[in-house]
């Protein structure tokens, strides 16, 4: 039912070691893979460019993190390879209760999903509902 | 038959327009005069006076068989096609059936009577007297209409004075008259009077006395209905009054130049707004010259120019010193008058004083830009509310939801240690917030002037420790007695905030150097703090460097409220900070303070 890979990109650590236990429990994912900041993550997706078989299926990511933030790591994907937003399915994950942040979010058309903080059970649900009615 | 004759002799060269006439009206004999005062043909071949005149008085012949002499005015048309009046005077011829016969042409005489008469009715002018020895009262058809009473209306004295209206009107009318007879004194007079219908109206009496022995035996005199022009008048009286009440209260002043006599008019009202003594100036324009202040002279002149070549109208804002030394900001506005050609003749302007306005707008501006900061802030405020608060709020209920679902396995004591550590972060985060809020409203009337040398080695003292890790080098280039207008403990965070930045941010190839600097300026003084530490990319993080929980170096000490509370405290000491800075070449800040 889940996926064999997400990526979890978050700053707070608190908040991966729990989010990450919520996904295993609820199948979601077999594998997931924390980065600290955009740029981590961004570096590890280029490196799987060549070999998309390896790239994740899912990835949840925050907005406010240092170094590279949610929205600069958005731009870096819009500019880069397709096979990365075509294979990657982002959901954005923030504790922001900004609507501004909802309206930007709106405006990268490869953004699968915006889930406000904290990560529920049923937030997981419908990540995975979206899953299986995308591969139908 | 001969003594007519030769009596015909007599007159036939006499210069005088004189005819003989029988009873018939036939024409016996006609003067050289006569011949030339109607046209001479006309009389040559005239046997009959009918063939003179047009129209003669009905009953002319048994008039002048009466035996007097008998006159009448009688109109011609002469060949020219223009009327005269023949003044005709029939004398009967004693001992004769005859007649003499004398013209004069009164035409232009009949003519100015006419006008006059045509122009006191225009004018509606009529005329009364009275005589006091008769004791009648006399007046003329037109005075009467103007009374509105019937012509055969007989007056008297107390009749004619009961027409002016009861009141004011008719006290007046009284004395005047009362006076007229007792002293003599004419009088000239509007005053209202109820008219036989019943109608008010505004006339003109004037009358003057007759004395005779030191006594008034008559007075006589004009009465004129002047209703319609006082009542326009006073209608303008009126509106004029309101005009004067509206800018006086407005405090409006006007002024009026006469550009081609350079002659410049200015109301009272003028004299007001510009805090001067009318009566000291003989000239208005003297008044402007003193009052202009000296830095507006120049553009409010070029003002004056454009608006008369027709460039733009003259709507404009200039300052002056009033009289009291105070300066005002006026508003003015004008208009230019030409002639056929296009020449400015006149302009005509108003100035009204909107110093209070300006000093109102002001504060409102800045009241605004208050306003605006503190939205600002605001927007930060609710930014670390859904931030800071609700990561760590939301991480101890997902925490805490999944304890209680049996989701932590053997992960369940490190879920009690995160929530613990989660409460801790949302306590720290309350506190920082509170010391935000502490900031923002300390008063600064709380400033005063203070040595910044001491404070950088208290400073120091407290986070030697760190220093000596890092082994920082610190040069403090400022006097021994520079101060600065702050508040003690901000000034401490301030310094304290920029040298632990320093340090947790210095490069890690080279050693870190700290130098502070300071130059005075003429109404602030600029400190100016520089290390070689690893810097900012500020094109990238300029414009969220001062922000909220915004860190930059993935640092894990990093929390993103330092210099957030520097900016916060700088500005509540009427101060401010700026950065310049380049990744990996160190950072420089720079502490504005208002001296």
């Amino acid at each position: 039912m889940g996926v064999k890979k997400l990526f979890l990109v978050d700053d707070d650590d608190i908040f991966r070691v729990a989010s990450e236990v919520l996904v295993k429990y609820n199948n979601l994912a077999e594998e997931v893979i924390s980065f600290e900041n955009g740029l981590l993550a961004f570096e590890a997706l280029m490196a799987l460019e060549h070999s998309p078989d390896e790239l994740p299926e899912l990835l949840f990511l925050d907005i406010n993190m240092p170094v590279m933030n949610g929205w600069e790591f958005l731009e870096e994907i819009k500019e880069g390879p397709e096979i990365i937003r075509n294979t990657v399915k982002i959901h954005i994950l923030t504790s922001s209760i900004d609507p501004n942040d909802l309206v930007l979010s709106k405006s990268y058309d490869f953004i699968s999903g915006y889930i406000a903080k904290p990560l529920t059970d049923s937030d997981i649900n419908k990540v995975a509902q979206s899953l299986s009615s995308a591969t139908i | 038959m001969k003594t007519t004759t030769e009596s015909y002799l007599d007159i036939k060269q006499a210069p005088w327009p004189i005819v003989i006439l029988d009873k018939e009206l036939t024409i016996l004999e006609f003067s050289e005069g006569a011949n030339h005062l109607f046209d001479h043909s006309k009389l040559e071949q005239a046997v009959r006076l009918d063939e003179l005149f047009d129209l003669l008085p009905k009953n002319l012949k048994k008039q002048i068989t009466s035996g007097a002499p008998y006159k009448s005015t009688i109109p011609t048309v002469c060949q020219k096609g223009s009327q005269r009046w023949i003044k005709t005077t029939f004398y009967p011829i004693q001992n004769t059936d005859n007649l003499h016969v004398l013209f004069e042409d009164v035409t232009r005489q009949k003519t100015q009577y006419e006008l006059a008469i045509q122009a006191t009715d225009i004018a509606k002018i009529g005329s009364w007297k009275v005589d006091l020895v008769k004791n009648t009262l006399f007046w003329s058809s037109m005075t009467r209409k103007i009374h509105e009473v019937a012509d055969d209306f007989e007056p008297d004295l107390e009749l004619g004075l009961n027409f002016y209206k009861e009141g004011k009107h008719r006290e007046n009318i009284i004395q005047a008259v009362s006076e007229c007879i007792e002293s003599g004194k004419s009088y000239d007079l509007e005053l209202i009077i109820i008219t036989a219908n019943g109608q008010e109206k505004w006339v003109r009496t004037i009358g003057e006395a007759e004395r005779r022995n030191g006594k008034t035996v008559a007075f006589q005199g004009v009465f004129q209905d002047i209703d319609d022009i006082k009542r326009e008048k006073l209608e303008n009286e009126k509106l004029n009054n309101r005009i004067r009440v509206a800018v006086e209260s407005a405090n409006i002043g006007i002024w009026d130049w006469n550009v081609a006599d350079n002659n410049l008019i200015w109301d009272e009202n003028m004299f007001t707004l510009f805090g001067l003594d009318s009566s000291k100036f003989s000239e208005a324009y003297e008044a402007w010259e003193t009052s202009l202040h000296p830095q507006d002279k120049e553009f409010a002149a070029n003002e004056v120019k454009l608006a008369l070549e027709g460039v733009k109208d003259f709507d404009t804002e200039f300052r002056i010193i009033k009289g009291d030394g105070s300066i005002a900001s006026i508003q003015g506005r004008a208009q230019v008058f030409r002639d056929k050609k296009g020449e400015p003749l006149r302009m005509v302007g108003t100035n009204v004083d909107i110093t209070g306005i300006k000093r109102k707008d002001e504060r409102l501006r800045r009241l605004l830009e208050v306003t605006e900061k503190q939205n600002k802030k605001l927007v930060n405020f609710a930014h670390i509310i859904s931030h800071n608060l609700r990561s760590n709020s939301s991480n101890i209920s997902m925490l805490s939801g999944m304890l209680l679902s049996d989701k932590g396995g053997e992960k369940t004591q490190q879920f009690l240690e995160m929530i613990q550590t989660s409460s801790e972060k949302l306590e720290e985060t309350l506190n920082e917030l509170n010391e935000v809020v502490k900031i923002q409203s300390t008063a600064h009337s709380e400033l005063s002037k203070i040595k910044v040398v001491p404070i950088i080695e208290t400073v120091c003292e407290g986070i030697g420790a760190i220093l000596h890790d890092a082994e920082a080098q610190l040069d403090v280039q400022l006097g021994e007695n520079l101060t600065v207008n702050a508040y003690r403990p901000y000034l401490v965070s301030v310094l304290q905030n920029l040298i632990t930045n320093s340090v947790k941010y210095r490069h890690p190839d080279r050693q870190l150097e700290i130098r502070i600097e300071a130059e005075e300026e003429s109404n602030q003084t600029v400190i100016k703090f520089s290390d070689n530490g690893l810097g900012i990319d500020l094109k990238k993080h300029g414009n969220k460097l001062f922000g909220m929980y915004k860190t930059f170096h993935g640092n894990k000490d990093a929390k993103g409220i330092g210099l957030f509370m520097t900016k916060n405290q700088m500005e509540a000491m009427n101060g401010k900070i700026e950065v310049i800075s380049e990744q990996d070449n160190g950072a420089t800040f720079l502490l504005y303070f208002k001296t």
